[in-house]
């Protein structure tokens, strides 16, 4: 895609059909739960829209978040529109090495100054600075050159968001997410482990088509998608309310498809599309497949006990304590009977000598 | 640390330790108290016959009392069937005693439960109201009375929100749920809660106390 | 039958004039809590730690207090009476005292003032609610904890208070002593009874009462008929023949313990292996199951109240009774402290059973039974008559009710009391006692 032509004019030379295009459109003013009449809104702003320069850094994650967003089987519009940015940074996907790699980015910071997005997905340590660089550069450092002239930036994947994998206990790097840095750029968080590719594109459709970021929720993701819990959404939910669980993977609640949240499932305090969106191009979901939901868009998820222990369980030390506990209310309370006894024998007499 | 993993964690840990030491304490504080052997002789010989008769036996009041407290009765017994079907029948209430004792049981319907829980707050509520009110609990209520029912009430009102997920996220509603069930462990040890494991003991000791004199208690 | 007699009007005056020469003690506030606080402390052992602790104020207690359903004022909560105990509990024996002290307010001579009028003037301690506590809690027990207290700490009602002392220092009451009994011995003697007084050795001690010499010789010679009959080799001693026990009523623990000690001691000397008590719900818990607490020994002779007496001696064959002729029905008021606190609820039925009566039981009966109204010495307290009277009219509707012919009853205190009502409110079903009745009806 040349970098004079817009969006419209790319679609339209790669074959995608007026009204494959307005489909799009209208499934992402859906999403982003924007009224049907604004739809044409949408259309037109895409059509029109300058291909923006975004600049994609990742620090300590697994390509999973990347994986996500470009391995769908087949070329969709969304994977269209993620072609139609001028990704002008990306380790994985650039062919550029070294230091042409590195002079890339810096030419696209200073060409797009104050206009570019940065994506980011993967935590930063703010341990040791050699835990992970990039061309020397520690990815602090690297995060906070990078977002200096951005537009926004948009953290994709939990480790992004919310410090992920790399943060769970003991957090041996000392990971944070890119909140934890920034704070003086709009940042949108698209958690998930990894996010679901459609929301993404989304985001960057909001973003293209009104110029802003969209409404988020307090963890900071676009209420859109992040807005209603797994849960809310799940086709499983009836059972819940009905109380039938499946109590093991392969009993025959399990094979009914009842709730899974004996298994562990995280949907009730997660919250992300899946339920919705589903994934494989809406093929299904781990609750389709017959799995609980971990949590993955969640801070901490990784923290929060096991994947298999129900929500409602207690997280808390060994039972021993306990019995520790019994041990010193034992002792008090032999302590206070003797004390009490001592008093009550005195008092005896005293009484006796009242009387006489 | 979420308020979740709060209330899930170092919440229930700290008010577990301080419900079972709490209970232990004061049951041990006063059944290890001296007490006098009764030298009389007995009319017969009483022991855990006796003890256990009226244990059972109070369960159920002579039918000279019945009439005259008929509304205490069955309110008392609907309220504790509806809080041990609540508390004890719930699939995920199921799922929390199972990571403290180790095992589990069958839950009931949703329906059912809630229906029950419902029906517990709203005696609960009866009952305080009816303590404001009448003048003989009026008078004899203090301070120990009042938080023991509000403290009961909460988790009942905070589990009923959060089942309906009403007025904020779920996890926060869990996490208010169950710092509400954590401030009654904490206060029940204190409180005339313990009424719970010191029942048992009174009762015992009525019937054998009655028991020796040839009385059925 | 319940036209008052010259003597019945003759006690009551002197009921009138107890109380007003009373002793009292010219103790500070401090030093009455003090001796309070010797008592609460001495007396709280582990069963009223438990009875405490497992209060939930439901006030279900209230219901079974003849005094709150008769007046409906919630003082009288049996509950309530026990409360300043439960403070005191709380605040210096609970595993929880420190705690609690944050919430419970402190007891002061104020509160036992308070308190003396509900435990002594509003309670009869017949331990009902002990029967109704949901819980289990002895209720009355604790009432008796009160008042040992309250007596302490030298807050007796003045009626209580006279008797008590009276029977302490001279060893009579309501000024009947040895010289009252000799007088009524031979009195009955002329009428062919005899009262073998003082023997050496006897195997059956039998007691009497102050209030049966002055009001129901009858039961005397009634009592003295049984024991000839069924052949005991028995006596009464004009040292001890006194079985009431004011110190068990006001909660006066020296008092308590010179009556019991003097009739185990003639007990013991003169060799009985029985001690037989007469109508008299309150002597029969003083000795049968106080005495040997209060000596702190197990007593070498066995205690019957005289209608376990009877109820033995017919079954061992040594006394029949023929059927009752100018009575059909009756009706059988359990006093409490005999029945309900004592265990004979049996007895008194199979004995007028074997005089062929119909025994009608009231709505309320044996352990539910309600109190007479003015039990265990509430009737001399002049300040209770108000209350008194209306719960003796609870007590008249459940007796009304049966229909019987007359009622019949084991206590002196109980016969008094719906006497008492009786004569003021105009009921006329006769109130008669069971000892009277059995030796009416002696088979020869």
């Amino acid at each position: 895609m040349r970098k004079d032509q817009n969006l419209g004019e790319y679609l339209r030379a790669q074959g995608v059909s007026r009204r494959g295009f307005l489909k799009f459109c209208s499934a992402t003013a859906s999403l982003m739960a924007l009224p049907p009449s604004a739809v044409a809104q949408v259309a037109e702003a895409l059509a029109s829209a300058r291909r923006p320069s975004v600049i994609w850094l990742s620090f300590q994650e697994c390509t999973g978040c990347t994986e996500s967003l470009t391995r769908s089987h087949a070329p969709t519009v969304e994977s269209l529109i993620f072609d139609a940015i001028s990704l002008d940074y990306h380790h994985t996907l650039q062919a550029a090495a070294g230091e042409g790699a590195e002079n890339a980015r810096m030419a696209a910071m200073e060409e797009n100054d104050g206009e570019y997005l940065l994506v980011v997905d993967g935590s930063i340590p703010t341990g040791n600075p050699g835990f992970s660089t990039i061309a020397g550069i520690s990815n602090l450092d690297m995060l906070k050159e990078t977002a200096r002239g951005a537009a926004a930036v948009i953290a994709v994947g939990t480790c992004a968001a919310f410090g992920g994998i790399p943060q769970a206990f003991p957090n041996p790097t000392g990971a944070v997410s890119v909140s934890d840095i920034i704070t003086d750029k709009p940042i949108i968080n698209v958690s998930g482990c990894p996010p679901i590719p459609v929301v993404i594109t989304g985001v960057l459709a909001h973003f293209l088509t009104f110029g802003t970021i969209p409404d988020l929720d307090p963890l900071g993701r676009p209420t859109a998608f992040f807005g209603q819990t797994i849960h809310d959404r799940c086709y499983r939910r009836p059972f819940y309310e009905r109380g039938e669980f499946a109590h093991t993977f392969d009993d025959e609640g399990a094979r009914k498809g009842w709730c899974l949240y004996e298994l562990g499932c995280k949907g009730p305090t997660s919250y992300n599309a899946c339920a919705t969106l589903k994934w494989n191009e809406g093929t299904s979901f781990p609750i389709g497949s017959g799995h609980g939901c971990l949590g993955c868009s969640e801070p901490g998820f990784w923290d929060h006990g096991s994947f298999y222990k129900p929500i409602s369980a207690g997280l808390w030390g060994p039972r021993e304590t306990l019995l520790g506990a019994a041990a010193a209310g034992a002792a008090l309370g032999i302590g206070s009977a003797m004390a009490a006894r001592a008093r009550k024998n005195k008092a005896l007499k005293e009484a006796e000598a009242d009387s006489s | 640390m979420t308020l979740l993993d709060f209330a899930r964690g170092p919440a229930l840990q700290w008010s577990l330790i301080i419900l079972v030491a709490g209970i232990v304490w004061r049951v041990l504080g006063a059944i290890l108290l001296s007490t006098r052997k009764d030298l009389s002789t007995p009319r017969r010989k009483s022991g855990l016959k006796d003890g256990m008769g009226t244990i059972a036996s109070r369960s159920l009041p002579a039918s000279a009392f019945e009439k005259r407290i008929r509304f205490q009765h069955i309110t008392g017994y609907a309220w504790h069937l509806a809080l041990f079907v609540t508390v004890l029948f719930f699939g995920p209430h199921i799922l929390f005693f199972e990571s403290i004792l180790g095992f589990g049981w069958p839950n009931l319907p949703n329906g059912v439960v809630l229906f029950a829980g419902a029906i517990a707050l709203a005696i609960l509520i009866a009952l305080l109201i009816r303590r404001a009110t009448n003048p003989v609990q009026k008078l004899i209520s203090n301070a120990d009375d009042y938080i023991s029912v509000i403290i009961v009430m909460l988790p009942l009102l905070t589990g009923i929100i959060a089942f309906a997920h009403i007025g904020a996220r779920y996890e926060t509603l869990l996490a208010i749920h169950l710092l509400s069930i954590e401030a009654m462990f904490i206060w029940f040890p204190f409180g005339k809660l313990m009424h719970t494991a010191m029942t048992f003991p009174s009762r015992f000791q009525a019937g054998t106390s009655f028991g020796r004199r040839g009385i059925k208690a | 039958m319940n036209t008052p007699s010259q003597a019945f009007t003759e006690f009551q005056v002197s009921l009138a004039q107890l109380g007003q020469n009373t002793a009292t003690d010219d103790w500070s506030d401090d030093q009455r809590m003090e001796r309070a606080r010797h008592t609460f402390m001495s007396r709280l052992d582990r069963r009223a730690a438990v009875d405490m602790d497992t209060c939930i104020h439901c006030g279900m207690c209230a219901e079974a207090c003849h005094f709150y359903v008769a007046t409906q004022e919630e003082r009288f909560t049996p509950a309530y009476k026990i409360d300043p105990l439960r403070r005191f509990y709380r605040r210096e024996v609970s595993p929880m005292r420190l705690f609690n002290r944050l919430f419970t307010r402190k007891l002061d001579a104020d509160d036992l003032r308070e308190w003396s009028e509900l435990v002594f003037e509003a309670c009869t301690g017949c331990g009902r609610c002990d029967m109704m506590c949901p819980m289990g809690i002895n209720i009355s027990d604790n009432i008796n904890i009160m008042r040992e207290g309250l007596a302490a700490a030298g807050l007796v009602p003045g009626e209580l208070r006279e008797l008590q002392d009276e029977q302490r220092e001279k060893n009579t009451l309501f000024g009947v002593g040895a010289d009252e009994l000799r007088s009524v011995a031979s009195k009955l003697a002329e009428q062919g009874t005899q009262l073998p007084l003082d023997k050496v050795s006897a195997d059956v001690l039998l007691l009497t009462t102050a209030v049966e010499i002055r009001l129901f010789p009858e039961a005397i010679a009634a009592c003295a008929k049984i024991m000839q009959k069924s052949g005991a080799d028995w006596t009464i001693s004009t040292e001890a023949f006194e079985a009431s026990n004011l110190g068990l009523i006001s909660g006066d623990k020296a008092s308590r313990r010179s009556a019991i000690s003097r009739i185990a001691d003639k007990a013991k000397s003169c060799g009985a292996s029985t001690v037989v008590v007469p109508e008299s719900g309150h002597a029969y818990q003083a000795l049968r199951w106080e005495s040997a607490n209060e000596l702190g020994e197990a007593l070498p002779f066995e205690v019957l109240a005289i209608s376990e007496y009877v109820a033995r001696a017919l079954k061992d064959g040594k006394l029949s009774l023929k059927p009752a002729s100018d009575l059909g029905s009756v009706t059988y008021h359990d006093p409490c402290r005999l029945s309900r606190q004592g265990g004979v609820f049996a007895e008194p039925r199979e004995v007028l059973q074997v005089m062929g009566l119909d025994v009608r039981e009231t709505d309320s009966n044996r352990r539910e039974n309600l109190c007479c109204g003015g039990g265990c010495g509430e009737y001399a307290i002049s300040r209770s008559a108000r209350i008194r009277q209306q719960a003796f009219d609870l007590k008249r509707h459940e007796l009304d009710d049966t229909q019987a012919d007359a009622v019949v009853t084991g206590c002196n205190n109980c016969r008094i009391n719906l006497m008492i009502g009786a004569e003021k409110s105009g009921w006329d079903m006769p109130v008669i006692s069971l000892v009277e009745t059995v030796a009416g009806n002696l088979a020869e």
